[in-house]
Order: structure tokens, then sequence, then C-alpha cells
């Protein structure tokens, strides 16, 4: 029932209410406010995902991730409403913009996806070798309902994860040198394709890195993939591109994609997020 | 050097690695410049499946160890110095093998096949497997062609290519099909750290499907020429 609700209840009501579910305010009006203060053939191009975003159904996937989140799961049978995301135990209001960060506890620089397999290990006694730890980009898992539900918890509010350790600094510097780096068959870096405005990978617009109010809807994830009819994380997304670069697969949470998406999140510094996305 | 320097600690990290969140504490990546820590990350640290299959003879742990011509083109973000680009374009030169003899056309269909084919090299988690198709040469995600399909942006439209440079009482010259076999075989060699893939040099593409793709640009028939 999240998507009549949400149509029908105005965006104030959503956000004082903490018992419905759903983004913090409505993403779509987040991506009008982008579109109207700036002109760019990458957040407008698909007349068809603006016009579904009150009917995502990501949306759904945020109600089933709030469940999981407060349910108690797990060897030790508790659920993740104590886990710190950065903002101490149990806030998820705004932690996601603020990711990667570093964390004190593990003396990493962690993202969402990391953190959340971090508390399900420590807190829920879950173990690596489960499928609920395990399955990292299969559709419906755990970790999409769970990062969904975070991730929209952050939406329209401006990305701005940490620079303050210097581990934060060091993973940040080496993701960009990482998105400049030319390498493999075809010579690629991540620039080769997001350098430039308005240009096509065949019918596809690219988002140019550059433009901070095209990056903050590139890096809007979870999103849902209407070409994959699917909620995606941002782990996924670098995947696609990694393969699409001939690259040897990434390891989702390696601290490479960490760095890659410490660099990606300070591109889009100070414009608000957009969760849960739609794209092609 | 600096991959000895971290050999013990690299042996740390892929054990933990294999868990979840685990890296190896002694590993300082603070001390280390934003090159250093991403080479580390790529080579060292569990960044990328380095022993993953592969369609060529190398590994895929090859592909991504720079050559000569990406570290200049990385280090200068695709800028280089005058003499960077004077260098590189020699050295680009060089690479190029020419047919013996005049550029005689190929098949322009077949080349048109082969500009529309983004098959080949990629790899898991969906392999492309170059024994049930032989890799394409991916220029329409990048070029425009002809009115029928559409193709990419990022580099120049070629509609109209061969006829552009065709005068009216002669065909076109062998100087200009040199000058683009050059291109497709290794672009650096006109447009120094441009974002082609260098087609011949590296062996994407072969001496023939060269010129097959030059039928497609060139040949009268061809749609590239006429829609
Ligand atoms: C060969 C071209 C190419 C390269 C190289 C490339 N990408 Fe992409 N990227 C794409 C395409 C195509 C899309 C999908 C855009 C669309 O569908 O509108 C995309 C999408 C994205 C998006 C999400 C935007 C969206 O609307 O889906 C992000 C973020 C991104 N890429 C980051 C990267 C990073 C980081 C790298 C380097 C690791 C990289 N890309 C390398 C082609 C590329």
């Amino acid at each position: 029932m999240l998507r009549t609700l949400f149509a029908a209840i105005p965006l104030a009501a959503v956000m004082a209410s903490p018992a419905v579910s759903g983004p913090s305010g409505d993403p779509a009006e987040v991506l009008e406010e982008l579109i109207g203060s700036t002109s760019s053939y990458y957040l407008t191009q698909s007349e068809q995902n603006l016009m579904m975003m009150p009917d995502n159904p990501a949306l759904w996937t945020i109600e089933e991730g709030e469940e999981l989140f407060r349910t108690p799961r797990g060897p030790n049978n508790v659920s993740l409403e104590e886990c710190d995301f950065g903002k101490g135990p149990g806030v998820v209001e705004g932690v996601f913009v603020e990711l990667p960060r570093y964390f004190e506890d593990t003396g990493e620089v962690m993202d969402l996806g990391n953190r959340i397999i971090y508390c399900m290990t420590t807190l829920q006694g879950f173990t690596a070798d489960d499928p609920e730890i395990k399955d990292i980009h299969g559709s419906n898992t755990d970790h999409m309902k769970l990062q969904t539900f975070i991730a929209s918890q952050s939406n329209g509010m401006p990305w701005n994860n940490p620079l303050d350790h210097p581990l934060e600094i060091a993973m940040r510097d080496a993701g960009e040198a990482v998105f400049y780096r030319r390498a493999g068959p075809f010579d690629f870096n991540c620039a080769a394709c997001h350098g430039e405005a308005g240009k096509r990978i065949r019918a596809s617009v690219l988002p140019h890195s550059s433009n901070p109010k095209e990056w903050t809807k590139a890096i809007s994830w979870p999103a849902f993939r209407v070409g994959q009819d699917n909620a995606r994380s941002s782990q996924h997304r670098v995947r696609e591109c990694i393969w699409q670069m001939r690259y040897p697969p990434i390891v989702a949470g390696s601290d490479l994609s960490i760095a890659l998406l410490s660099y990606w999140t300070d591109l889009a510094r100070g414009q608000p997020a957009i969760i849960p996305d739609m794209k092609r | 050097m600096f991959e000895n320097k971290f050999r013990v600690a690299a042996a740390v990290a892929a054990l933990t690695l294999a868990g979840t969140y685990a890296i190896a504490a002694d590993v300082d990546y603070t001390a280390m410049t934003p090159q250093e820590l991403a080479e580390y990350l790529i080579f060292e640290a569990n960044g990328f499946k380095l022993d993953a299959q592969v369609q060529e003879e190398s590994s895929a742990r090859d592909r991504l160890v720079q050559d000569e011509l990406q570290m200049v083109c990385t280090e200068t973000r695709n800028n280089p110095s005058t003499e960077q680009a004077e260098a590189i374009r020699q050295a680009a030169r060089d690479t190029i093998v020419y047919p013996e003899g005049d550029i005689v056309l190929g098949d322009w269909e077949k080349g048109r096949d082969l500009a529309w084919s983004g098959f080949g090299y990629r790899l898991e988690p969906n392999f492309d497997n170059h024994e049930r198709s032989g890799p394409g040469a991916n220029c329409y995600n990048c070029h425009e062609f002809a009115g029928d399909r559409q193709g990419g942006t990022i580099g120049p439209s070629l509609r109209n290519y061969g006829k552009l440079r065709a005068s009216e009482e002669e065909e076109v010259s062998q100087a200009i099909y040199r000058l683009a076999y050059g291109i497709i075989y290794n672009a650096h060699s006109m447009f120094p750290c441009t974002r082609m893939p260098r087609q011949g040099a590296k062996g994407l593409l072969t001496q023939e499907q060269i010129l097959d793709i030059m039928a497609y640009l060139f040949d009268p028939e061809s749609p590239v020429n006429n829609e």
C-alpha cells in the first residue's frame, strides 16, 4: 500500500511520521528541483522514468528493507537497530550521504554494504558463508532490501562523505587515481565515458563526473534498473562499468571499490541524493 | 621495489579479505601516494579477481598492467606535452603494419557487422565466449555511421565518411585510405592520448577485418554513404 499512501500523503506528513516507511521526502521532487536548476541532457533523458518515479517499484523494497532491519535475526536473534552507520547506534537518517567513512571500531573506511555486513556479523552472528551475507549482487537480496531502506533515509540530503581522517583522504585520492587510470585491452578509464557532458554511448546519455548536478543522480543508488527489473546497488553499477571496460571483475566491498565510491561521492558533494532513483 | 615492499602485507590482506571486511592492519595507506595506493589496491589488496578467466593467452592481471602509452596518458590526463605527444605519435606509427601494396577495401557488409558488434573480451560475470562468435569492433558505441541505426557520440560522426572524401571525378586516394587504416590500427599515431582503442596494435582486429570496416566507411554502396 506504500505506493498509494506515498502519493496521497503530503511530503511534510511523510517526513514527520516515523511510522510510515518510505524515503525521507519525495525523490521525484528532489529530481524535479534538480532538473529545474540546471540544463542537462543526462538528467532529462528518460521522460518515461521521470513519470514513473511515484510508482518506483523500489519503494516496496524500502518497506521490505525496513521490516528486515527491525526484525531480530541471525544466531543472536537481534535486529540491526543497534548498528552504527556512522552517526551512532540505531541512526539511519542521513547516514548514507556520509558514507564511505572511517569507522573507529574496524579501523577502516567502509561503504554501506560493508557496514551492513559488519553489523550482520558482529551483532546478529551471521558468518561470511551465509547467503544473507554472501549474496551481494543478486535480485531481491537482503542486501538490496537493507541498503535501499537505509539509503532512502538520506533522500534529498546533500552528499557529504567526511574527509577528516587521513584514511578517508587516502581512499578518496586513490579512487581518483583509479578513475583516471587507463588500462585494459581498450585503454579505458572511467573518464573515457564520463569525462564530457551530453555524450552518448549508443542511446544512453552519460553523466559527466565534473558536473555535480549530473553526478548526484549518477551515484544515486540503490535505484530501480528498469532494464533489469530490479533494485541495484552502487557496487552493482561499478561492476557493470568495469565489465564494459573489459577489466577483470571488481571485488565488491574491496578497498579498491571503496576508494572508487569515496571519490565518486566526493564528486557530488553538496548536491541532494535521489533515493530511490530510477535508471534505464 | 614497490611490489616487494608489500608482499608480506599482501599475503595477510589476501587471507583476511577472503572473509568480509577485515584488511591487513600493517599496511599504512596514508604513507603512500595516491598512485601507489591505487596500484596497491588494484594488484595487492584483492580489488580485482586477477586470476579470472580471459579469452587471450595472457592473464586477467596482465590486462591491468599499464604500458608506456597508458602511463603517459594517465599521468597527463590525456594532455601530453608537445614532446610527449610527438613521442607517442612516433611510437604509434611504428606499430602500424600496412597491407602489402595498395590498400584494397574489403566487404562492407562484414565491416558493418563488425562495427555494430559490442561482443568480445568481456569477462565474468558474463563471459564472452569467442569460440561461439568472434569479437566485434565496438565502433557503434562511440560513433554514428548512418541514419538507419543510432550510434554513440563520444567520437566524431562518421556519416558519409567516404562520400565526403571523394571528389566528383576521382575515387578516394590511397593516401586517404592509409590515413584511415592508420587511425583504426592505432589512432594515437594521429591523435596522441585519444580515447579510441588501438584496434590493430593491440591485436583486437585483424588486417582483413580492418579492411572490411574500411569498406563500410568508403564503399559507395555502403549505408554510411547513402543514408
Ligand atoms: C565504455 C564506457 C564507460 C566506461 C569506461 C565507464 N562507464 Fe560508467 N556508464 C557507462 C554507461 C553506458 C552507463 C549507463 C548510462 C545510462 O544508461 O544512461 C554508465 C553508468 C554509470 C553510472 C550511473 C549513471 C546511470 O545513469 O546509470 C556511474 C556512477 C558510472 N557509470 C561510473 C563509472 C565509473 C566509476 C567508471 C570507472 C570504473 C565508469 N563508469 C566507466 C559507460 C561507461
